[in-house]
This record gives structure tokens, sequence and C-alpha cells, in this order.
């Protein structure tokens, strides 16, 4: 009778407001150690990469409803813009076209010039490069990096580590590649660095993002540098990431103190790093970032260009020609 | 209101959520308050059997995941929070509407502090005081919703 009493007791189940299963010191131990594991695992090992792929894949619906408010807004304003905004902006991007034509046309021919002088003097042929063209869905919400998600992601071929460009200059480098998106670490980001070149003098050096407010810095510059207030930095090229010549920033500030041996030297971006939403992905004939080019050594991805260039120079005669390096010979001997 | 509905509970999480993605730039970005950990510390103190530290490590990796940042980081800082907020949820019940406030912004305080430290081991610079106003705006949001006859329990509802 009594143990059946005690059995009953033991089978009544507490009230809600009491049930709590384990305690909450005992939970919070368990799932701190989860999430210390997790983080040794993300930040260490290479694991859980694909995971996060196929999850922001699964998420990326979710993203596209969150985008549809500002979207519906932005096409009805778009909608209800004048007749005379319209005519006002038609007339201005003409203008901007033919100005852009004319210097197209002169571009076509000092591309010419260019290859023929390269092939005169046997350099390596500059970088073939393609773009797709891609839209920032919206701002990284991690306030302690700089990055950006763009539209475009495996699905459309993108490739992390390629460049990301606007109308005004460099914007930024594909880091991480998703299904159908893939983030952009601008390069005012703490983490991204940049081989530029002074356009007035030629002077190579890197950028490197400074992270908090949008600009960059030029680090490890003597004090003497021949650098001025307003130089414009372009891309150097020679990383095999960025093709040579679009523009990066301006400088700024420079500041010399007499305790350091280095120049202060702050730069702002010219590319619009946080205002701008279409935006060109530049990949140079499938640049991997893997493949971390230095100046002395090209990637084995590229290397079959600069073997053309370089066959008829190193082997006069060849005994034994090969079947690639047989054609581009003869196409330079028939352009001599 | 017998809202304490694991259908309901999941429901404004994820409605928390898609807020979090909805794309913020700028100031607005800056100010964001974290709605996810908001919904989170309702549901903790309002229905601590049905969501409870691990609902929180759920959110939080969600988080981690749209931040993109490196995984159980907010993850932990959710985590630390959810403890406190549980900890000492049962008090909740003696403290007026303005003590409830600060609790609040103490839990939302936390969560931010925990994801620092965490950021400054990965390399991260300090970006400034601006960093703590996501608590501000959180608990200002709290005090609307309070406002607005949400009942976030003890002797604070309707207040």
């Amino acid at each position: 009778m009594v143990r059946g009493f005690n059995h009953k007791l033991e089978q009544q189940q507490a009230p809600a407001f009491f049930a709590r299963g384990p305690s909450a010191f005992a939970r919070l131990v368990f799932f701190a150690a989860l999430s210390l594991a997790l983080i040794a695992t993300d930040s260490r090992l290479q694991y859980l990469n694909s995971v996060r792929q196929t999850l922001v894949g699964i998420l990326h619906p979710l993203q596209v409803i969150a985008n549809t408010p500002t979207q519906l807004y932005n096409a009805t304003t778009e909608y209800f813009s004048t007749h005379n905004h319209l005519l006002n902006e038609n007339q201005q991007l003409k203008q901007l076209a033919l100005k852009q034509d004319i210097a197209l046309q002169r571009l076509s021919t000092l591309t010419l010039e260019n290859e023929h002088l390269r092939q005169l003097l046997q350099a390596n042929k500059a970088l073939v490069e393609s773009s797709i063209l891609g839209e920032i869905m919206h701002v990284g919400r991690d306030p302690f990096t700089k990055k950006v998600i763009v539209n475009r992601g495996e699905a459309h071929h993108v490739v992390a580590g390629e460049a990301v460009v606007d109308a005004k200059g460099v914007i930024g480098q594909i880091t991480r590649t998703y299904p159908l998106s893939s983030e952009v670490t601008l390069i005012t980001d703490k983490s991204l660095a940049i081989p530029i070149q002074v356009e007035r003098n030629g002077l190579r050096a890197i950028a490197f993002g400074h992270g908090r407010d949008n600009t960059l810095d030029l680090p490890y510059l003597p004090a003497n540098v021949d650098v001025r207030k307003g130089d414009t930095l372009v891309t150097s090229g020679i990383d095999g990431v960025y093709p040579a010549g679009l523009a990066v920033a301006t400088v700024s500030r420079i500041e010399v103190t007499p305790d350091s041996p280095f120049a202060h030297i702050v730069c702002v971006p010219k590319g619009g790093v946080e205002n701008h939403k279409q935006v060109l992905l530049v990949s140079i004939a499938h640049a991997e970032l893997s493949a971390s080019a230095t100046t002395a050594t090209l990637p084995p991805a590229r290397m079959p260009a600069a073997k053309i260039n370089l066959a008829p120079s190193a082997k006069p005669a060849p005994a034994i020609p090969e079947k690639p390096q047989a054609s581009p010979a003869s196409k330079t001997h028939a352009r001599e | 209101m017998h809202a304490s509905n694991l259908k309901y509970i999941y429901l404004s999480l994820l409605l928390a959520f898609i807020c979090l993605l909805l794309p913020w730039s700028g100031l607005a970005l800056t100010i964001r308050p974290d709605f996810l950990l908001l919904v989170t510390i309702f549901w903790l103190i309002r229905a601590p059997n049905m969501c409870n530290v691990g609902t929180a490590w759920f959110a939080g990796l969600l988080m981690d995941l749209a931040t993109g940042g490196i995984f159980g980081q907010f993850a932990l800082a959710y985590t630390v929070t959810a403890f406190f907020a549980v900890r000492y949820q049962r008090r909740l019940v003696l403290y007026s509407g303005t003590q409830q406030l600060v609790y609040v912004i103490i839990l939302l305080l936390i969560s931010q502090i925990t994801l620092l430290i965490l950021k400054t081991f990965a390399g991260a610079h300090f970006i400034g005081w601006a960093y703590f106003a996501p608590s501000i705006t959180g608990v200002l949001l709290w005090r609307i919703a309070v406002a607005f006859g949400l009942n976030t329990g003890g002797r604070a509802r309707g207040a």
C-alpha cells in the first residue's frame, strides 16, 4: 500500500513552473563548451566551410524575403520618378557615353600598341580578365569587419579571390562564396592588403585597410618617401588578383614624426566603398586565392601565357616543338 | 494570454531573425537593436520551461551564420546571456518596471561584452563606444513594447 503510494508520488510530475530539467548552470557549461569547440574548429580547421555554405544556401530565401521591402520601395520610387527627371538623366548619360566612346576608341588603339610593344620586349602578356555584374544585397552585419554581400555566387561561377570593382575604383575582394551570394571584404577592412603603385612616380607599396574609419594606410614607407598629398594610388597588378591600373585611393594625409623612421600615410578609397549598388566582379584568367602570386613566379594556372611569349627567344629552333607552343610562335613571326 | 506555446516562440524568433536580415546600413546598422536576443530574453523570462539556454544557443548560431563570422561567437555570447536571464528569472516577479529595464540592459550588455572579448581575442580592435548603442536602442524597444501592452512579467506589466 505504502509502496504503491510512494510509486505514485514518484510518477507525479512537478508543476511546469518548477520542471526545468538540468540546472541553468549545467546547461551553460554544456553549451559554452560546445560554442568554444565550434570557435576552435572554425577558426583553425576547414571542416565547417561546406556546412556554412549549405546553411547560408538554406537561409537565402529568408534573405530574399527580408530584402523585398526595400526593393519594393526602390521600384515604386523609380516608377513614380518624373518624366523630366528621366529625360535629364538620359541626356546626361548620352553625353557620358559619347565621352567614353571617344576614350574607348583611343583605348583599342592603345591596347594594340601595348600588345605590340610587349611582343617587342618579349614581356609577359597582360593577363586576360573576365567580369560579372553583381549587385550589393546588404552590408555585412559584423561591426568589427568591413564586408558586403553581393548577389552573385557559385551558381554564377564566382570564385574566392576575385577583385570587386565599381565605376570609380577597386572596392574589395571576394573572400567567401556561397551558392547564390558571396562575401566581399572591402579594401578598408583591417585584414585586406592591396598592392598599389603611386600613379605619379610608379612607386610600389602595399595598402592596408584601416578597419575603423573608411581609410587605407600605407605603412612601412620611409619618412622621406616621395608620396604627396593628392597622389592617386592604382593597382600594380603584380599580385595576379587585381588587374593593373585600377584606381584604389587618393592620399589624403601624410604625417612624419621625428621619432619614427616610417611615414604615416592615410588614403581615402576612390571607389564608393559604402554607397554604390552595382559592382563588377573581375577575375583574371580564373585566378584563385590559393595561388598566392608573387612578383617573381607566376602561378601554374597562368604559365602557358608566359611560355608562349618566351618560346621564340628561349628555343630558337626547338627540336621537338610542342604543339601549343608552335602556333603562337608562328603567329608572332607572321605579325613581325 | 497563453502565448507560451512552442509554435509562438519559434515564430517570433524567426520574425526577429528576419528583422535582423533586413538590409540595414550606415547609422541604422550601428544602432540596430539585437532583435533576436531581445525576443530570446523575453521568452527566457516568460516561458523558461520551454525556452532555455539551448534555445539561446541556437539563436546565437543563427546570428553567427548571418554575420558570416566564426561559428560559435554569438552562440557563446547568447548562451552566457541566457544563463543570467534564467538564473534571476524568478526574482523578476519582484522587480518594478524600471528595475526590469535595468535587468534587460544588463543582459544585453553581457552579450555585447562577451562578443567583444571574443572578437578581441580574434584580433579585432575596439570600434568605439558606438558599439554599445544596440543595447540602448534594445532596451528602448523593450520599453516601447511594454508601453504597447506586451506582458513582460513581474510587476512591470502594463506599466
